[in-house]
């Protein structure tokens, strides 16, 4: 089964570290929430992971570290990371944006099923849909790539709740099928809903690292993990 | 009025080379996003090694195939230059760096050459295809309007058709998005700038004889390619294709007419020129709006 493990990543931005000692982990058939406020520094962990920006650690990808590798081949070696801001091909179609991240076992219907809703939009330029439609169309995007593992970044921000509901249904469909979710969100309750391991971020390290369940029976906890500096003031 | 024809005429040979640099220079940009200014420096380099086999008494059969070999050798080791250490540079840091790598090239190039000392060049291509109202119409102007309008067409349908059309696409469209979903990017990167360098030195070949053929000059026809590629906005191939053209024709027919024949150097300046101040012009419409 498939497994992403994580073991002390910092990364750094502009020399200052951001991400400061980070382990965390997800499995095949399971979604690992990541929470924490704005400036957490989750994208930072999920950067340092795919390899956009260089990061120290380990990335163990069932087990092997592709730490020492780039983007491109953690890419091929099974890992999506569908990026913070939808980072469709605006000027090609939603066919075409499907079509160009296709692995040779995968076919476009796989897209399809999991989002009926792009078929009738298959011939349009990515640039026009609608903020809903395109997070729909990256995250089928890194479905058809056949990958192991997917990081996805905040697929929720500036959308209608009810999307946000179908969104995370899909999310689950992935993880139902063998793959191994990490979900970063900043709005906790529909993620914590789906997940199964939650992880809180605050200033660039793990406040918590447990199940997803022992926060939603317990939302004062929650609470006080994302605003760590109050609860300590308090 | 039979004369202004005939430069016409002999401006389309010209104009065919200005073509296929302009619609280089579009591919370079819209593919690996970097205005390139060596982009006829690498051609003159691998028209140059073909030259220098011909002279050392190699047959052209075999330095055609050298010239362009080493043609896309030079744009290659330019396209990793780029990849390597400006990947994430902006658009005008990349063409500076071009505008660099330039001067550079035709320093070690006249260097290499001797100088400003002519070379024999061979005629790729000979003879006249056919007579046009009284103008004779060169073979090799033909060649290069062929190979121009070819590479044209091909390239649009190679972009819009194949699976690496598709990723070319896609890596020019947003290269990290393209990179996350497990293209080789670089790679491909470096396809496009080997491309692109056995283009122009082929083109340079078929032209170079009509040319005063010095590594300098040859070097320099970036500038009538530069302007082509601006008439596309440096985002069509066709745009690019006709402007070539057309500055070659008022190139050529500008030499035919006595007043203005000391100046026709300056008319992809002046095209420039134009071209940018009618784009301002339309900026400015847009500020005011
Ligand atoms: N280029 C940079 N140089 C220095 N600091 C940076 C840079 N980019 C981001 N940061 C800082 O890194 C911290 C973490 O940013 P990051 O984007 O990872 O947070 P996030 O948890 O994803 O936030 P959000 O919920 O707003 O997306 C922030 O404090 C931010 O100011
Ligand atoms: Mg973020």
């Amino acid at each position: 089964m498939t497994s992403l493990d994580i073991k002390g990543l910092v990364v750094n931005r502009s020399g200052i570290p951001i991400v400061r000692g980070i382990d965390l982990s997800a499995r095949g058939g399971e979604i690992s929430v990541v929470l924490g406020s704005n400036g957490a520094g989750k994208t930072t962990t999920l950067e340092g992971i795919s390899g956009i920006i260089p990061a120290a650690g380990e990335v163990l990808l069932d087990g092997e570290n592709i730490a020492g590798a780039n983007a491109g081949t953690r890419a091929r070696r099974g890992l999506r990371h569908v990026e913070q801001g939808r980072t469709v091909f605006a000027e090609m179609t939603v066919e075409e944006n499907l079509a160009v991240a296709l692995h040779p076992s995968a076919n476009l219907d796989e897209a399809y099923a999991l989002f009926p809703e792009l078929v009738q939009r298959r011939g349009v330029n990515a640039g026009m849909l609608s903020g809903g439609e395109q997070q729909m169309l990256v995250i089928a995007r890194a479905l058809v790539g056949r990958p192991k593992v997917v990081l996805i970044d905040e697929m929720s921000s500036g959308l209608a709740p009810v999307i946000v509901s179908r969104l995370m249904s899909a999310v689950r469909t992935l993880a139902d099928d063998g793959m191994a979710v990490v979900l970063v969100e900043q709005f906790a309750t529909l993620a914590l809903a789906i997940g199964n391991r939650a992880y809180v971020l605050r200033r660039g390290e793990i406040v918590y690292d447990g199940g997803c369940q022992a926060l939603v029976r317990d939302p004062a906890r929650l609470h006080a993990l994302y605003l760590g500096e109050a609860g300590q003031a308090a | 009025m039979n004369s202004l024809l005939a430069s016409a005429v002999a401006g389309l040979s010209a104009g065919g080379a200005y073509a296929i640099l302009g619609v280089c220079a579009v591919f370079t940009y819209r593919l690996v996003a970097v205005v390139n200014f060596t982009g006829a420096a690498i051609g003159a380099a691998g028209t140059f090694v073909m030259v220098t086999l011909y002279e050392s008494g190699y047959p052209l059969a075999i330095g055609v195939p050298a010239g362009i070999a080493a043609g896309a050798l030079v744009a290659t080791w330019i396209g990793i230059v780029m990849t390597t250490w400006f990947a994430g540079a902006s658009a005008s840091t990349k063409a500076a760096v071009t505008a660099a790598l330039l001067v550079g090239i035709i320093a070690v190039g006249l260097r290499l050459t001797g100088g400003q000392h002519p070379h024999s060049f061979p005629e790729l291509v000979t003879g006249s295809a056919f007579r046009f109202a009284g103008v004779e119409v060169t073979r090799a102007s033909l060649l290069t309007l062929a190979i121009a309008v070819v590479f044209t067409l091909v390239t649009e349908q190679f972009l819009a058709r194949t699976r690496t059309g598709l990723q070319l696409r896609a890596l020019s469209l947003r290269p990290m998005a393209a990179e996350l979903i497990g293209i080789r990017v670089r790679l491909l990167a470096l396809c496009v700038w080997a491309v692109v360098g056995a283009v122009t030195s082929f083109a340079l070949m078929v032209i170079a004889p009509l040319r005063s053929p010095d590594f300098m000059s040859l070097s320099l026809l970036v500038v009538p390619a530069l302007a082509a590629a601006l008439i596309g906005a440096f985002t069509s191939f066709r745009a690019a294709l006709i402007g070539g053209l057309m500055i070659g024709i008022i190139e050529g027919v500008a030499s035919g007419l006595d007043t203005f024949s000391q100046y026709r150097g300056a008319i992809p300046f002046l095209v420039i020129l134009a071209v940018l101040l009618w784009s301002q012009r339309g900026a400015r419409w847009d500020e005011a709006r």
